[in-house]
């Protein structure tokens, strides 16, 4: 499209539209401020992004390349009288490092397809796999030696660089493809192993986050979504099975009334105290009051449950660890119980599609209102007033656009301008691409929540999740395994013994019941925790949004929105009902919400009866 | 009859009429001077097709187009998509191939996709040739039809189309997962720990 204009004056310009940017755009929008969301990328949600695995690549590669060193310019014929110029960063060169791939799957199909190599009539979408090949040979090495152990070799951030451009266009394969009769007739007997010309051909079906979180039944984000009508633009899944990995193996935990006393695994014995626990402890009494401080291991101890349902309590009901104090895992374990029978057998909800369609759901809000978007668009510097205030931005074009408040993703801002009390902290990510699950089950379509406890002393605690193809997040016949701990070393180091202990991988050759990896990406990505809102060498009407956090909830996100919108618009209500669809009335001159969300089918709701009635009356 | 709902999305370029043409289907109503739609997260309107009672939720871009930042959560779950050009802007009906190849990399692979060419009641200052619209939609199979929200011209039609295309229900599998909505009422559970 042609390169039209920015408007030049908004109330608020939001760069970045990760989850606490964009729920700032929907509230600002919604209560009738005139909101910019801007972002540099060219996909919505930044570090919360979802992307199909071709999209993948390519955000791999876009962090294997050196970014470009900054162009100054001279933006000084922009300023007004007494105003000055804050550079904002060129690009996010620091919240995502130590990016390892891994393809353990062979490159081209077996059987006929890889005895023709080089076809005659070479149709379309051959083409695009095999020009993403090239892109992918930097990443999984040579793919004409015949050992899978050589293929193990990653790629670190060195030797990706300069290689190929996967373009993420030139890569999607053609929409309307049969898919292969070899994945839709996948069964457990028969594992023929999926390769990765078909990851990449049927790239398109997977959606793959970038963060790995849940949603708590009753947690912030759940309420938000509902408060706000924005749940209207997204459909979600329970987690169905809560997993732990003990002694080697894994296990269910029984977590809801159903799940205890159907429990094979718990003796008559251990149901009892289970249940009488979970009971006693939805009620603050005087006994766990003389434990504040001490750790919640050592109160469960003295409960007397024995090890299998400490374990269970510990790790996968409270997901707390060892020397958390008493009150803080009783009240993860309220939380735990007061979630769960919401909606599912679990306290867990997924959206499906992943959780990258959240920050467009809330864009989309924003958008409705009047919010205006623009992708592939920055802003390179403020320009702040005599009292501190930002009173326009310079975007990439070298527009000036004025505004009330800026609201920014931390990584837009130069490390000068933050103020951080403590060093960055990171989390450590895996992704997997498995070919079974780590749990077997009949229906084949679990989503599983796995506590994985330190496997040695020095070792992180683990938050697993393992999605199915309805989530519509992996390609039927594969699973994705999203593995998330707080960084100790690199994200290969910290991750990579649970992976080799959990499932099947060249280094494993003997474990051949265990789902095997097929492909998987190693990344540490910045813990945005410790990223204050206000505070920084910033103006006063500059927000920070921290970018995600490593807790499994979204309630840091939330707030941090909830905070910066009560800084812009202290009189206004966060989020309110958006009216239903039945009840936006048109009164001539423009469309215009009424009421709020009752079931009030007024204007042309009821004409909406009528036409149902009689469709074909025209006027 | 049973309801169905059925995601529609609009495509085009700002100012081809999409939402004048929503408004000419839902509400039997035009407006000369329109405003960007504001609050509307999409329209509704049911309509019948054999068995069924089709009830259309109907997305508009919402602005989002205009600077070409759609998210790919608009198309998710689409039955059709409706993709609007004007006849009397050439431009408008260049990007059309930019939209079907949008469409295609983001949409659901069985999605109905249709074709309007809106403002035929300016048929003085056409600029697209009705063939020339009409060969480009065959060879993509997809619904052509020129309509106009003015005059109420082919806009029932062009949704009479859409639904006569999307395929019959199928009942094939029990996913005992499905999934859901979030509503302010969740179901009540019986499933209740402790």
């Amino acid at each position: 499209m042609a390169a039209e204009d920015l408007p030049s004056e908004f109330d608020v310009v939001i760069l970045g539209t990760g989850l606490a940017e964009s729920v700032v755009a929907a509230a600002c929008s919604r209560v009738g401020q005139r909101v910019l969301h801007l972002d540099r990328n060219s996909y919505y949600a930044a570090n919360w992004a979802s992307f199909t695995f071709n999209g993948l690549l390519t955000w791999i590669q876009q962090h294997h390349e050196e970014s470009q060193p900054e162009e100054v310019q001279d933006w000084s014929s922009l300023l007004e009288e007494g105003e000055e110029l804050i550079y904002l960063s060129y690009s996010d060169s620091t919240s995502i490092s130590n990016l390892q791939v891994f393809c353990f799957t062979s490159e081209e199909d077996e059987g006929e397809e890889a005895q023709s190599p080089d076809p005659p009539n070479t149709t379309e979408e051959e083409t695009a796999a095999n020009g993403d090949e090239d892109a992918v040979k930097a990443a999984s090495t040579d793919s004409t030696n015949e050992d899978p152990k050589d293929k193990i070799k990653e790629v670190t951030d060195g030797e990706g660089e300069g290689q190929q451009t996967a373009d993420s266009e030139g890569v999607e394969p053609t929409a309307d493809l049969p898919r292969p009769s070899a994945i839709q007739g996948q069964s457990e007997a028969s594992r023929k192993k999926i390769s990765y010309a078909q990851l990449v051909k049927e790239g398109r079906q997977f959606n793959i986050d970038l963060v790995s979180k849940l949603m708590f039944s009753r947690g912030s984000l759940v309420d938000l979504l509902i408060k706000s009508n924005v749940s209207r633009y997204a459909e979600f899944k329970n987690v169905t099975r809560i997993l732990t990995y003990r002694h080697g193996n894994v296990e269910q935990v029984p977590c809801s009334r159903a799940d205890v006393f159907a429990s094979r695994q718990l003796s008559v014995v251990e149901k009892r105290k289970l249940m009488r626990f979970l009971t006693s402890c939805l009620e603050e009494t005087e006994e766990q009051q003389a434990y504040n401080g001490r750790p919640y291991l050592e109160f469960l101890c003295d409960q007397q449950l024995g090890d299998n349902l400490e374990h269970f309590l510990l790790h996968s009901i409270a997901m707390v660890t060892e020397d958390t104090p008493t009150e803080v895992g009783l009240a993860s374990t309220r939380h735990f119980l007061r979630c769960l029978g919401r909606y599912g057998n679990t306290p867990f909800l997924f959206p499906v599609y992943g959780l990258g369609e959240i920050p467009q759901c809330f864009c989309r809000m924003s958008a409705v209102f009047g919010g205006v978007y623009c992708l592939r668009h920055s802003v390179r510097c403020l320009l702040v007033d005599k009292d501190n205030r930002c009173k326009a931005v310079i975007d990439s074009r070298g527009q000036r656009i004025s505004c009330s408040h800026f609201v920014v993703d931390s990584s837009y801002v130069a490390t000068e301008q933050k103020k951080v009390t403590t060093p960055t902290r990171f989390l450590s990510r895996a992704i997997l691409i498995t070919d079974a699950s780590i749990l077997p089950s009949n229906s084949g379509q679990q989503v599983s929540m796995v506590t994985v406890p330190p496997i040695a002393a020095g070792f992180p605690v683990v938050m697993m999740v393992e999605l199915c193809s309805s989530t519509m997040t992996c390609l039927p016949g594969t699973y994705l395994v999203h593995l998330t701990c707080q960084s100790v070393g690199s994200a290969f180091d910290d991750l990579s013994p649970v992976v080799t202990k959990m499932f099947h991988t060249p280094e494993t050759d003997d474990q051949e019941t265990r789902p095997s990896v097929l492909w998987c990406l190693y990344f540490n990505m910045a813990d945005g925790l410790d990223v204050e809102v206000e505070g920084h060498n910033l103006p006063s009407n500059v927000y920070l949004c921290s970018g995600p956090d490593g807790h499994l909830g979204h309630d840091h996100a939330i707030r941090q929105a909830q905070l910066i919108f009560q800084k812009i618009l202290p009189e206004e209500d966060f989020c309110p009902p958006a009216p239903n669809p039945e009840d936006v009335l048109y009164d001539g001159e423009s469309l215009l919400p009424t009421g709020g969300g009752g079931g009030d089918n007024s204007g042309w709701g009821e004409k909406g009866e009528e036409t149902k009635e009689n469709p074909q009356t025209e006027e | 009859m049973a309801i169905r709902e059925l995601k529609v999305c609009l495509l085009g370029d700002t100012g081809v009429g999409k939402s004048s043409i929503v408004c000419r289907f839902v509400q039997d109503h035009f407006d000369h001077n329109i405003s960007p739609t504001i609050g509307a997260s999409f329209l509704t309107k049911t309509v019948p097709c054999g068995n069924e009672l089709h009830k259309f939720l109907i997305w508009d871009t919402a602005g989002q187009e205009r600077f070409h930042s759609l998210a790919p959560m608009y198309y998710r779950g689409s039955a059709a998509a409706v993709i609007v050009y004007d006849i009397t802007k050439l431009d408008s009906f260049q990007t059309l191939k930019k939209w079907v190849k949008e469409l295609k990399e983001h949409g659901p692979e069985d999605i109905v996709v249709a074709i309007a060419g809106n403002k035929n009641d300016l048929g003085d200052i056409r600029e697209v040739p009705m063939k020339e619209a009409k060969e480009f939609a065959e060879s993509i199979a997809a619904i052509f039809i020129e309509t106009s929200a003015r005059n109420a011209v082919n806009v029932e039609e062009l949704f009479q189309k859409i639904s006569k295309q999307i395929p019959p229900l199928e009942h094939s599998e029990v996913d005992s997962n499905e999934s859901f909505k979030l509503t302010r009422q969740p179901a009540a559970s019986t499933r209740r720990c402790c």
